[in-house]
């Protein structure tokens, strides 16, 4: 057991490394930031100051020698256009990221799961049905799209909600449903599959063969176990949507991390890139390793797998 | 209010001091520091309050807080005036009022000026303004011009604590349109011992100036706040805190300035604008600055472009409806450019209009030997100006023929690349730098300007004879020859003077747009007014 | 391995998969109406030219913001309306569907060629080349797909090349995965012992025996990838750094409508998004059913 974590804790490292080094070098091609630090008409040597004040003169080893030995203290450096520390800006813009994502994941959960069971219970029925439908179309729907049709609905033409920024609960409705429905839809469909799985599964067989009431049955036995692999899921992808969340912070103007890669792209500030697309990845790299690791401590047969 | 305070106390203090203290005159310096308590918090002139927000279309920049930092566009002078102060500033009714310098002189000889303070005014930080600051400011100076300002200058003499001179190396006409006005931020005062205290990159994050609002707090990408300085000299502010939030997106401007989020919303084009109209309690006000858009063709130079052929640049500005861009984008309330000099300077040229003529225009393109059109590549713009624009004038181009992509850039990259001469194709370009026509030539049109891509011979020799020539007359007489000169040569395709659209929602009484001339934006600070309750 | 297992694992966490053995709409039928509207949108890109009575890419300013014909000032000349410059919106749908299909299938190609390769030579030659392979296709998982995109798409440029080639590069871990487990399973049959025991070249193997069993795999994948990459087209494209104006792209006729939605030009808004669900939707329900019909296993997709 021991081994299989200390395996995996070694391959997230690995990618963490490899992460960084494709982040670092790939944002030097984006451009030379020093060039928007100064004032049009500056002279080369004015550009050469500036490019030695950021580091950027160094041979591009000992940038990155730098690079990561402050990563591993934990500082991702200064802002080129802002003059601040970037994990304070990370850091400030984070939460809002983080609430947007988990009341769209609070909602792609109430409606998921709750659906994704009637739809299994009532197999091919109905509610299976509109079930499916919902799916599909959270599937196949751009979230920014629904995001833009709900302003259309609820800001201009009936006025109930406010088109955009942040601040009160009625600005997160919105966002978070354009984002949280893709999320929904996938919770649904696995929900559905996992409970019909379960109910198909010899010990609620015999549950039922016991005579116990259907509801039990369900409630009790069934749906418990059929929540693990949406949970599990549920886990990775509120990662996943506190990094997709970008086209759904643009139309809404949310003040998220999305928003700050974007600006930081405009403005070529290395730092900021690199540590947003870093710690991004960190997060991925990290639940990915979570959930392995908790895969293993319920199934044994996953350890010796791979 | 603060001095009637202290000298009661003083007085009360004294008194209890010389005899034993007493209930009677305790109970009556109290009874009279409550009297001009309650007397001072109930006057409302001098008290500042309230709240307004401005709705910013840029990111704000923390060298904006900065005047040393000016870099020719007009953008910073938003900050700049809540900020600081200078010597001598644009304000309603007169481009160049005396601010922190009460009057100013200059020699017969024009060699040197001479700038005398004001008695008695401070920086934020309580610190005297003197001639010292002044003098620092100057040579801390590295925005737009300064090497030319720099040059032009010999020395500046710190005469007494409020009285400073410069004297130039040579005679220059020109000094105070370069010193005195937003064409640098040259007379922009900061103090000299905050800044050598916390040095260059603590400047920027806990600004200090004389203006009349003091640095409150700035989120990067977000908004600044900025607080209402009672000792500023010229009054004190009437509203206690302004926040300038920024907001890249026109729609999300509008939104919140809909939902009373914001009192003024920068910025409002085409169909939006018309909603602004629409809303019964948003007013649609529009300011005027000297600002122009146009097109440059970068490679009328080479002789394999299509570009280098006079006929196709000629046909590109007949194609281009300018009356029907105004009407659709700014609601007709533009002024049509036919020159890349803003109409308002010094010593323009009137150059007679292009029709809009799409017929003329085709005939001139399969005359050159382009009857299906070419390729022209990218038309690289900033992104509020090269889309807003920049989008209606392909489109425009591909009518007859000239096909270009869209290419908008973030607006430091666009003009640092701009600038290095990177761009090919055709360039959307605009300036609101303030100065007059000699300055816009330099920049765009003669050999060396920074934005310069080619200009022709004659151009050059006559930008030489104007420097040297001290006669008005004469000298408008070359300035308007070299405009013609460019005109006839079609060296560029000048499209629109802006019009800046700013929606204004029913909180300030007194919002400020337009008060001062040519300045795009609320101003000056301290006389807005919120409405009374 | 459970079903749920398989779906969460699959493509180790970094890109949404999600399974399940019965949630097919037409579990056992042909999806007719999702195969025929891809079949008419592949049909209108390519007579594009044809159908169209207007240039997509030029327009009329006296003419802008004109309604659909339905409602009041709108007429027939411009049946769907037009855009902020007078383009006609129908003649843009029409043409934006050429380019969300050329861009949707080469993208979802390029992924596929580089990702299958990757696939199954990392599957079948284990080892080193494994391990890196595996190691790079973790890395480019842990990015985000639409981050990592804009990112790429800020170093080369707008274009709709560019475009493509930066989806390519990050979509191919998808398939890269999925063939890789393929063709672990795939090297413990019988056939493919008997080739090696017979002599046959790697290569040869690879190539006659390995690719044309995972070719289902890959078809499979690449239904429901088209789906995706439309929308990453459209998100890029919205975000202003995808296909570049004037060329009419779905994606960027949702940006330029953004600014007359408070004004309430709806048309410019809900008809590109229609579009778009309507590609992504077929080719998800496309893709469903032959998950289903090529290989019973597949289902674990």
């Amino acid at each position: 057991m021991k081994r299989f974590i200390v395996k995996r804790l070694g391959y997230a490292l690995v990618s963490l490394a490899l992460l960084s080094l494709t982040i670092f070098l790939f944002v030097r091609l984006t451009g030379d930031p020093a060039v928007l630090l100064v004032e049009p008409g500056a002279s080369k040597a004015d550009l050469e100051a500036i490019r030695s004040q950021l580091g950027l003169d160094r041979p591009i080893w000992v940038q990155y020698g730098s690079f990561v030995s402050s990563l591993v203290r934990g500082d991702f450096g200064q802002s080129f256009y802002y003059r601040t520390p970037v994990l304070e800006l990370y850091l400030s813009r984070l939460p809002n990221s983080l609430l947007l994502a988990g009341a769209a994941m609070a909602f792609s959960l109430v409606i998921g799961i709750p659906t994704g069971i009637i739809a299994a219970v009532r197999v091919n029925q109905w509610w299976d049905s509109a079930g499916k439908i919902f799916a599909l179309l959270g599937l196949s729907l751009p979230s920014f799209w629904v995001g833009l049709v709900m302003i259309l609905f609820f800001s201009v033409y009936l006025g109930w909600l406010p088109s955009s920024g942040s601040g009160t609960v009625l600005h997160l409705v919105m966002p978070a449903f354009a984002l949280g429905w893709y999320f929904a839809a996938a919770h649904m469909r696995l929900t559905r599959s996992s409970m019909l799985e379960v109910l198909g599964s010899e010990y609620v067989k015999l549950a039922r063969i016991k005579g116990l009431p259907e509801a039990l049955v369900i409630g009790k036995h069934a749906f418990k176990n059929a929540l693990i692999p949406v949970l599990t899921l549920a886990g990775i992808n509120l990662v996943i949507m506190v990094n997709v969340a970008v086209v759904v912070e643009t139309v809404f103007a949310w003040p998220g991390i999305g928003r700050l890669l974007y600006e930081g792209i405009s403005f070529r500030d290395f730092p900021v890139v690199q540590a947003t697309v870093l710690l991004g990845g960190a997060m991925i790299v990290f639940v990915n390793l979570l959930v392995d690791v908790l895969y293993a401590v319920i199934d044994p047969r996953i350890r010796y797998d791979r | 209010m603060f001095r009637w305070h202290s000298l009661r106390r003083t007085a009360s203090v004294a008194r209890r001091s010389r005899r034993m203290p007493t209930l009677v005159p305790l109970l009556l310096a109290v009874l009279a520091l409550a009297a001009v308590a309650g007397s001072g918090a109930a006057a409302p002139a001098g008290a500042a309050e309230g709240q307004a927000t401005w709705a910013v279309h840029v990111t704000l920049a923390p060298t904006w807080f900065d005047p040393a930092e000016t870099s020719g566009i007009i953008t910073p002078f938003m900050v700049l005036y809540a900020l600081h102060d200078a010597l001598i500033k644009p304000m309603p009714g007169n481009p160049m009022t005396p601010s922190l310098a009460e009057s100013w002189s200059a020699t017969k000889d024009g060699l040197s000026y001479e700038f005398q303070l004001r008695k008695g005014v401070k920086f934020h930080n309580g610190e005297p303004v003197t001639a010292e600051d002044v003098k620092y400011s100057f040579e801390r100076y590295r925005g737009a011009s300064a090497a030319l300002l720099k040059g032009k200058v010999a020395r500046v003499e710190v005469l007494d604590p409020l009285r400073v001179r410069f004297v130039l190396k040579a005679p220059w006409p020109d000094f105070m349109t370069f010193y005195a006005t937003p064409a640098t931020g040259a007379a922009w005062i900061v103090p000299k011992k905050y800044v050598e205290q916390v040095g260059e990159d603590g400047f920027k994050k806990a600004p200090v100036g004389a203006g009349p609002y003091r640095f409150v707090a700035f989120k990067p990408g977000v908004e600044l706040t900025v607080e209402a300085f009672d000792g500023y000299w010229r009054k004190a502010p009437a509203v206690k805190t302004l926040v300038f939030r920024v907001i890249p997106d026109e729609s999300t401007r509008l939104a919140a300035l809909r939902r009373g989020e914001v009192d003024v919303a920068y910025s409002i084009t085409g169909p939006l604008a018309e909603e602004v109209k629409r809303t019964a309690n948003l007013r649609l006000v529009p300011t005027y600055f000297t600002f122009t858009t146009w097109l440059l063709f970068t490679e009328q130079w080479d002789p394999k472009s299509p570009w280098h052929d006079k006929r196709v640049r000629l046909a590109a500005n007949l194609a281009i409806d300018r009356a029907g861009i105004n009407g659709a984008v700014y609601l007709g309330l533009s002024k049509l450019a036919y020159s890349f000099i803003p109409q308002g300077m010094e010593y323009f040229w009137t150059p007679p209009p292009y029709p809009y003529d799409v017929k003329r225009a085709r005939a001139l393109m399969a005359d050159a030997g382009y009857p299906n059109g070419f390729d022209a590549g990218d038309l690289t713009g900033d992104t509020i100006y090269g889309v807003a624009i920049g989008e209606p004038v392909a489109n425009y181009l591909q009518q007859v023929g000239i096909r270009l992509r869209l290419r908008p850039m973030e607006r430091a990259a666009f003009f640092q690349e701009y600038g290095d001469k990177k761009l090919r194709g055709v360039i959307f370009s605009g300036s609101g730098a303030p100065g007059n026509a000699p300055t816009r030539l330099e920049q765009y049109a003669v050999t060396g300007g920074r934005y310069v891509y080619g200009t022709y011979p004659e151009v050059d020799g006559l930008y030489g004879e104007q420097a040297k020539e001290m006669n008005p007359r004469v000298r408008q007489q070359i300035l308007h020859k070299m405009q013609q000169v460019i005109h006839e040569q079609v060296m560029f395709g000048p499209v629109i003077e802006p019009a800046f659209l700013n929606g204004v929602g029913p909180r300030l009484e007194v919002h400020g747009l337009g008060m001062i001339a040519n300045h795009a934006y609320s101003g000056p600070y301290e006389d807005l007014r919120l409405n009374k309750r | 391995m459970s079903t749920t297992e398989a779906a969460l694992r699959g493509t180790g966490g970094g890109e949404l998969i999600v399974g399940s053995r019965m949630s097919t709409l037409a579990a056992s039928g042909f999806p007719y109406i999702a195969s025929s509207i891809l079949a008419v949108l592949m049909l209108v890109a390519i007579f594009a030219n044809v159908i169209t009575p207007f240039d997509p890419e030029v327009g009329n300013l006296g003419d802008r913001f004109k309604p659909p014909a339905w409602q009041t000032g709108g007429s027939t000349t411009h049946l769907l309306g037009t855009d902020h410059l007078g383009r006609d919106v129908l003649a843009r749908l029409i043409f934006g569907a050429r380019v969300s299909m050329i861009v949707g299938f080469t993208a979802v190609l390029v992924a596929g060629a580089l990702g299958t390769s990757l696939g199954i030579l990392s599957g079948f030659l284990g080892g080193w080349v494994d391990q890196v392979i595996m190691r790079v296709t973790d890395t480019w998982l842990a990015l985000p797909a639409l981050t990592f995109a804009i990112f790429l798409a800020a170093i080369r440029g707008p274009g709709v090349m560019n475009i493509v080639i930066i989806l390519g590069a990050i979509y191919w871990t998808r398939y890269a995965r999925v063939i890789r487990g393929e063709v672990l399973s795939l090297k413990e049959r019988d056939f493919v012992r008997l080739a090696i025991v017979a002599g046959c070249s790697k290569r040869t193997i690879m190539r006659k025996h390995i690719l044309p069993n995972v070719l289902n795999s890959a078809i499979v994948l690449g239904t429901l990838m088209l789906g995706v990459v439309i929308v990453t087209e459209a998100a890029l494209s919205f975000l202003g750094v995808g296909v570049p104006p004037p060329l009419p792209a779905w994606g960027l006729m949702l940006a330029d409508g953004k600014k007359g939605l408070m004004a309430g030009y709806w048309w410019l808004t809900v008809l590109p998004g229609c579009c778009i669900m309507l590609m992504v939707l077929s080719a998800n329900l496309l893709g469903d059913w032959l998950r289903v019909k090529l290989d019973p296993q597949l289902r674990q997709l």
